[in-house]
């Protein structure tokens, strides 16, 4: 399962190691960024969750029990952390959102649309509308380049089941974005 | 579910590489197959293109990590951190956590009995004193009605003393409705302490009344006693300073009253002091006026005075008697006449003798009244001042004595033969442990005459550690002081404790050191001086060492008197060094400091031959080499030291001589 050193490591953080759990911060941040991000979609916030779930998790790292679940334990202190920020966020409303969306095709003329900034802005749009859960793990896939097994674990999802969230998320882009995508072909 | 249905889970799997290889022939056959399918898989990678290239851009950068560690250092900063971790440990533990809940559970549960605990005491005592009052309100009733009654007393006593009172009420209150309620014996004690200082604030008003009733009384009195029976007695205890005095006043008293004295009894206490009663029969109105004046003879203790009414018996008496008369004349005529016959004449004599006799009693019962009524009865008690005063006392010694002696077995014995009628041995044991010392406890009663001989010649057997004396005045027939009760020795308690001497502690502790050439023959040597000094050589020991000194320690106790003497001839063993003595005054003690032990402990030693033992040709190389090597050493060490010295100076001068060359040079080239 896990190799006996990383156990080790996590076993000496949870009982108050710093130097321990620093090494931790320095494995696992990036996942912890990808998660975040893929909640809040917003690179300065999430980092700023990321931050506050390692404090919190330093903080009230007795909690775990078994050393192995601690990975999973990190990524979800995030995870609420990424959805605190995200609730306590001013309120953009949502039509303005919506109103911004659908008012820069009509801004830009269709040639301009084409460029990657107007791709950008599209794939943005589409996957505000996943939920949260499918873009972390999308996040942890692009970003990390991380096997689905391992994506599992640290989402808790149950075996398997990340193939389904996936492909529908890719499914889901895919038709939002298939004008552009037929326009980039 | 088909393939065809779930082809985006499919097309997502095999762009991320997570299809197995059966699954990737399966889709890969599909796709050939379907046309829509393959539309998908087309766009999918291209999806997955754009997702690629974008998402990089938002990836975190490499600095990320720097910057999560520099925030979290800057928000944890460093603590020791021993307590945190220990407790965080600790809460880890479930044993821990388990004691914790349980604690906090227990401490509940104290809390809680606490509270109700504490609610339920004052909710008793709120009860309690409901009773109480309760008991009051009862009680009013039966003091009223007392109330009454003691007044009524106090007007028909004329100067009776508020103690009567108090005895009287307190009587009636025993029999009192009130007191058999149904309350705790708490209560109940409460209730007659109640009473009783009720009792003697009525007893205080009754005396009063009664102050002023003696006052208006004296012409009422005659009156009433003319047409009344009444018999008057009263007892006074006084406490007198003499016995004689007080009876000749009493009797002086009772003749002026019109009164005598029936009779008088004493008796003399162990002490020498008297106790007696004294019965005066007087006038009854003169009984208040006597009272007062035996009141000025000594302490009054106590006094009661009682009343008895018999008018109703004394009249019924009377006309019973009357009627008696009647009777007895009427079977006087009847014998008189004489007609008859000789039986009824008998049965009138038995009848006559009968009546006779119960006239005789009944007048004897009437002079009997006549005289109690007559004469008042006053029964003195009398009791000389410090009834209590001891009549003798009893010196008892306790004496203790410690003893130290060689021989702890004979001087036991020699002890024990001491016992004589005199002297008498209660108590000797003789303790040997297995380590072989040997005390002894012994405890004589010596009469007293004899004591102060023994003691001394106890005293003699050993050496005395230790001797007290303690003297107890105890008081017999009375207590506290008197000034002529007799002094009586007692017998004298003697403990003694016998130790062997070598257990006793040195009175003085000498260390020195002697050196001499020969150990052996110097240490026997001490050990026949010390003999002669009367002293004992406790324990020695001789040892040599490696480089053949020779030690010998020697440890010896001798008598203070001759410890100078024994320290003198020491100079003649050796070199003597090293002296060194302790001396323990312990202040306060009386010790026979002649005898008592001084301890020295010698130790006499040699200078060893500088001779090693080492002597073979192979450690004689071994030395030389070593020694040789040293000294090579050392020469090295030296040079180093001169060329730190001289090589500045060589530098400089090398310098210098090139300078010089170089200035020649340059002349000669011009």
């Amino acid at each position: 399962m896990m190799d006996a050193n990383e156990r080790e490591i996590y076993r000496a953080a949870i009982h108050g190691d710093r130097d321990a759990f620093e090494m931790i911060i320095r494995t696992h941040s990036r996942t912890l960024f990808a998660i975040a991000y893929g909640i809040l979609q917003n690179r300065e916030e999430a980092e700023d969750a990321v931050q506050d779930a390692l404090v919190k998790a330093w903080k009230s790292r007795w909690r775990v029990r078994n050393p192995e679940k601690f990975p999973a334990w990190l990524c979800m202190i995030a995870r609420h952390r990424a959805r605190d920020v995200f609730r306590k966020r001013p309120r953009v409303s949502q039509t303005d959102l919506e109103g911004v969306a659908a008012a820069t095709p009509t801004i830009y003329a269709p040639d301009v649309a084409n460029t990657s900034a107007s791709l950008d802005r599209q794939l943005h749009s589409a996957l505000a509308e996943l939920p949260d859960l499918h873009r972390s793990a999308l996040m942890l896939r692009y970003f990390e380049e991380m096997d689905y097994a391992s994506i599992e674990k640290l989402l808790g999802i149950s075996n398997g089941a990340l193939r389904g969230i996936l492909g529908r998320a890719l499914a889901s882009l895919r038709k939002q974005l298939r004008p552009a995508l037929a326009s980039l072909e | 579910m088909t393939l065809h249905d779930d082809i985006d889970t499919y097309l997502a799997a095999d762009l991320h590489n997570e299809l197995s290889a059966d699954e990737q022939n399966k889709l890969h056959a599909h796709l050939v197959e379907c046309a829509t399918c393959r539309k998908l898989h087309q766009e999918t990678k291209s999806m997955n293109n754009i997702l690629e290239e974008n998402l990089a851009a938002e990836k975190a950068d490499p600095t990320f990590e720097q910057r999560m560690l520099a925030s979290f250092r800057n928000r944890i900063p460093q603590r020791s951190g021993g307590l945190t971790k220990l407790i965080f440990d600790l809460m880890r533990l479930r044993s821990a956590q388990v004691t914790a809940v349980a604690a906090v559970l227990l401490g509940l549960v104290q809390v809680g009995r606490m509270v109700t605990g504490e609610g339920a005491a004052p909710a008793r005592k709120l009860g309690y004193r409901d009773e109480h009052h309760f008991a009051d309100r009862q009680l009013n009733a039966p003091f009223q009605r007392s109330a009454d009654h003691s007044s009524a007393q106090a007007s028909q006593l004329a100067a009776g003393r508020a103690d009567a009172l108090i005895a009287s009420e307190e009587n009636s209150f025993a029999s009192a409705p009130a007191a058999p309620m149904t309350q705790g014996e708490k209560d109940k004690i409460i209730a007659t302490e109640d009473r009783r200082e009720f009792a003697t604030k009525m007893a205080k008003a009754a005396s009063a009344e009664a102050a002023l009733a003696a006052q208006a009384k004296p012409a009422e009195t005659p009156a009433v006693v003319a047409n009344r029976k009444l018999i008057r007695n009263a007892n006074v205890e006084l406490e007198i300073a003499s016995f004689d005095d007080v009876v000749q006043k009493i009797t002086a008293f009772a003749s002026e009253d019109g009164g005598f004295i029936a009779t008088t009894s004493s008796n003399k206490q162990a002490n020498g002091k008297l106790r007696g009663a004294v019965v005066v029969k007087i006038l009854p109105e003169n009984l208040d006026r006597f009272l007062q004046k035996i009141r000025g003879l000594g302490e009054l203790k106590n006094q009661t005075l009682g009343t008895e009414d018999i008018t109703k018996a004394y009249f019924d008496t009377d006309a019973r008697l009357k009627n008696a008369r009647v009777m007895e004349q009427r079977l006087i005529d009847m014998l008189k006449t004489k007609t008859g016959k000789v039986s009824d004449l008998l049965q009138v004599e038995k009848e006559l003798g009968r009546v006779r006799e119960d006239i005789e009693k009944m007048q004897g019962e009437l002079k009997f009244w006549d005289s109690q009524v007559q004469f008042a009865t006053v029964t003195i008690s009398l009791a000389e001042k410090d009834m209590e005063e001891p009549a003798a006392f009893l010196l008892k010694e306790r004496a203790q004595l410690a003893l130290y002696a060689p021989d702890v077995e004979k001087v036991y014995n020699d002890i024990k033969a001491l016992a004589s009628p005199k002297t008498q041995i209660t108590n000797a044991q003789l303790d040997r442990d297995n380590t072989g010392r040997v005390s002894a406890r012994l405890s004589i009663l010596i009469a007293p005459e004899e004591s102060d001989a023994q003691i001394a010649r106890v005293k003699t057997m050993g050496r005395v550690d230790n001797f007290q004396v303690q003297t107890e005045r105890v008081a017999q027939g009375g207590t506290g002081m008197s000034q002529n009760a007799r002094t009586k020795r007692d017998k004298v308690e003697l403990n003694i404790t016998i130790s062997r001497e070598e257990q006793e502690q040195a009175f003085q502790q000498t260390s020195l050191r002697i050196r001499t050439s020969a150990v052996d023959q110097k240490s026997k040597e001490l050990r026949t001086l010390t003999e002669k000094q009367n002293g004992r050589v406790r324990s020695s020991t001789f040892s040599r060492d490696p480089d053949g000194r020779e030690f010998a320690n020697v440890s010896l106790r001798v008598p203070m008197k001759n410890y100078p003497a024994l320290m003198e001839s020491l100079n003649a063993l050796g070199k003597v060094e090293n002296v060194s003595v302790q001396r323990q005054d312990r202040t306060g003690a009386q010790i026979d400091e002649a005898n008592a032990p001084a301890d020295l402990s010698i130790q006499v030693y040699s200078q060893g031959n500088i001779v090693s033992h080492q002597s073979g040709l192979l450690a004689t190389l071994r030395r030389t080499i070593a020694q040789s090597a040293g000294a090579i050493m050392w020469s090295l060490r030296m040079i180093g030291v001169a060329i730190a010295f001289l090589a500045p100076w060589v530098i400089a001068l090398v310098a210098l001589i090139l300078i010089a060359k170089r200035v020649a040079q340059a002349r000669r080239q011009r």
